[in-house]
């Protein structure tokens, strides 16, 4: 009997759901309400760790997985998305930093370019100007026509 | 009814709401014609856009990004063999043989037409029954509004693909979200662990945006660079064979039964609680292979097939509209954006919105209208950009909807914390789809979280009997529907598990 993805997991949220729970019976009851806020959370969580008990043990007596045929799998390219969410990450923390424009610019030409990568001068003309053009239409279209505030970055002051 | 009706019209066709509604319905034409790109995504990206607008043309632009999604994704499906968006996935099936048969305009205008009669007869439903579906909602108390919520979410997460348990769980997790925060009664916060940054709760839209979108894009990022996974040749840039328009519309209307029948399935589904346009597209072309004289052509490039699911999944929209205006329910994502731009405008939908906003509501129907001919109008004069726009690469696609994303979610309080709400939820909602867990019921419960709350600390307040939820009539069988849902789940995965077994030899 072993355990797999699946029991990982449901162990992981039946822990978070009993962490939970504790702390939602620990809080304060409301004189003039027959329930108090823990109430309701409770039943959730309560819920949510049954079920995530009945993963795991779903998951132990679940068969050993037949291995055949997993190269058939289309191959996956996590090694993309860990950047991806990286450069992502990037340009929320850079925002409020150098602003909205300056930003945009970065983080549109670097996801672009590590997306496809140009060979060409063309290419990185086109990536450039795609990059430039989606900051300012964005900036234009928000801040000028829809009147929609956008972060002003603080080294830069704009 | 039918003057409201009219003057929702003529108030629609003014530029002030015409406009958004047309350039809504060209971005939800483009965004279905996306292979990767969901009507969802579509609505987030268009959302920002409608905070600066007044709450009809905001609400007509996404209406028109909802009914040009539907319609979109079918040219992805004739052309590619892939479905633009999973509400035109039926479509492909006869859609995408058609065309390679030498007839890609027959296939492309014979689906753009049948959406255009499907909806406009799901309109009839969608203007004709919203508002008796409100009056029975009104004679809810908080006993049924609970009950009823939860029969929406056992039905999501029973309808889910993968695992019953996993679907129960991710609504569990959506309800989860809704409770960290204030308490809706006392004030009381609730799992803040004295944190600043979550002492509000968590804004519905960026997590909603952070879940959806992320998932999407960074599922798509994974088979960049990789094979395409299609046996057979896609047909980019290709011109369209002469035909005629007439000559589609009567192969349409040969089939009454089949076009009506097609549009009443895509509006129980849609009517139905956050099931979406996929299934409506697979139900109502599976309903229509079961009637046809000639099930044996379907698969091979047959007319009723591109029929039924176009039809379909256009009515669906209707369904979808007709729950949100009557329940204030989100029949489905797309629906429950919209239910949050609704919520930034101060308007609340449920069964008083029809009475409390009837130019609102109204207005809501005509642009739900409109959006038809808009999108035939799209179609005509774009058709050649729209051959083309299937091929645009993900790379650029991606940035674009991502900076689209962070400023919806900025734009909302003007803050940067709701930026970090969309990136943390970004990461979770990843995270939550590799592990094989699915979104609606998490989003349908992170939409109805607070109410579910509320309606039930409102019935204890009112009265401490906990039967009451089952005795009173309406509560009783709603909880009794949730029972069954959940019972005819299980039972279809046991029976799903043991043919599976039959057929695996054992080693």
């Amino acid at each position: 009997m072993t355990i797999g993805r699946d029991g990982i997991t449901g162990l992981v949220l039946l822990a978070i759901s009993l962490v939970l729970l504790v702390q939602s019976f620990q809080l304060p009851s409301l004189p003039i309400v027959p329930v108090g806020p823990g109430f309701y959370p409770a039943i959730v969580l309560s819920f949510m760790a049954a079920a995530s008990a009945l993963l795991v043990l779903q998951d132990l007596m679940k068969r050993a997985p037949v291995t055949a045929g997993a190269g058939d799998a289309p191959r996956r390219n996590y090694r993309l998305v860990v950047i991806a969410f990286a450069i992502v990450g990037c340009y929320v923390v850079l925002l409020p930093l150098v602003g909205f424009r300056l930003a945009t610019v970065l983080f549109v030409g670097a996801l672009q370019a590590a997306l496809g990568r140009p060979r060409t001068s063309r290419q990185w003309a086109v990536l450039a100007a795609i990059a430039l053009g989606t900051a300012a239409a964005s900036y234009f279209i928000f801040e000028r026509y829809l009147l929609v505030l956008l972060p002003r970055g603080a080294w830069t002051g704009f | 009814m039918l003057d409201l009706l009219w003057h929702g019209l003529v108030n629609v066709a003014q530029w002030k709401y015409l406009v958004p509604l047309f350039a809504g319905t060209f971005i939800g034409v483009i965004g279905g014609s996306l292979p990767g790109v969901t009507i969802t995504m579509t609505v987030i990206v268009v959302l920002p856009f409608t905070y600066g607008l007044d709450p009809l043309a905001g609400l007509a632009a996404m209406t028109g990004v909802y009914v040009g999604g539907s319609t979109g994704g079918l040219i992805a499906c004739c052309l590619l063999g892939i479905p633009g968006s999973p509400a035109s996935i039926a479509t492909t099936f006869d859609g995408f043989p058609m065309a390679r048969n030498g007839e890609p305009g027959r296939a492309i205008w014979l689906g753009v037409w049948a959406s255009v009669w499907g909806g406009l007869l799901g309109a009839l439903f969608l203007v004709f029954l919203t508002g008796p579906l409100a009056a029975i909602a009104l004679e809810f108390g908080p006993w049924e509004y609970f009950s009823l919520f939860v029969l929406a979410m056992a039905m999501v997460a029973g309808l889910t693909e993968s695992s019953l348990l996993k679907g129960l769980i991710s609504t569990a997790i959506g309800l989860l979200i809704t409770v960290v925060g204030h308490d809706p009664i006392g004030s009381v916060p609730r799992f803040t662990f004295g944190s600043e940054f979550i002492g509000g709760g968590f804004p519905f839209l960026p997590v909603l945006i952070g879940i959806f979108a992320f998932a999407q894009i960074m599922t798509d990022l994974e088979k960049l660079n990789g094979p395409r996974g299609q046996a057979v040749e896609p047909l980019v840039g290709i011109r369209l064979e002469r035909f005629s328009h007439l000559k589609v519309n009567l192969e349409i209307f040969k089939q009454p039964v089949l076009l009506g029948w097609a549009t009443v399935v895509g509006l129980i589904i849609g009517i139905l609680p956050a099931i979406g346009g996929s299934a409506s597209s697979v139900m109502a072309y599976d309903q229509a292979k079961k009637f046809s004289k000639t099930p044996e052509r379907f698969g091979k490039g047959h007319p009723e097939g591109i029929i039924a699911s176009e039809a379909s999944n256009n009515a669906n929209v209707s369904g979808s509209l007709m729950t949100i205006m009557a329940f204030g329910i989100p029949g489905d994502a797309v629906t429950a954006v919209m239910l949050g731009a609704m919520t930034i405008h101060g308007i609340q939908s449920g069964p008083l919105f029809i009475s409390q906003n009837p130019d609102l509501a109204y207005g809501i129907y005509a642009a739900y209208i409109l959006a038809h001919p808009c999108m035939l109008l799209i179609c005509v004069a774009l058709m050649p950009l729209m051959l083309r726009v299937t091929s645009v690469r993900m790379a650029v696609l991606a940035p674009v909807v991502l900076v689209l994303c962070v400023v919806g979610a900025y734009a909302l309080n003007n803050t940067m914390q709701s930026v970090y709400v969309l990136l943390l939820f970004g990461v979770v909602g990843y995270a939550l789809v590799k592990l094989g867990f699915p979104l609606a019921p998490l989003i349908l419960g992170l939409i109805l979280g607070d109410q579910i709350e509320i309606n039930l600390v409102r019935a204890i307040m009112t009265d401490a009997n906990p039967w009451l939820f089952m005795t009173r009539p309406i509560s009783g069988g709603l909880l009794a529907a949730a029972v069954l849902s959940v019972a005819l789940a299980i039972w279809q995965h046991l029976r799903h598990q043991s043919r599976v077994a039959e057929e695996e030899p054992d080693f």
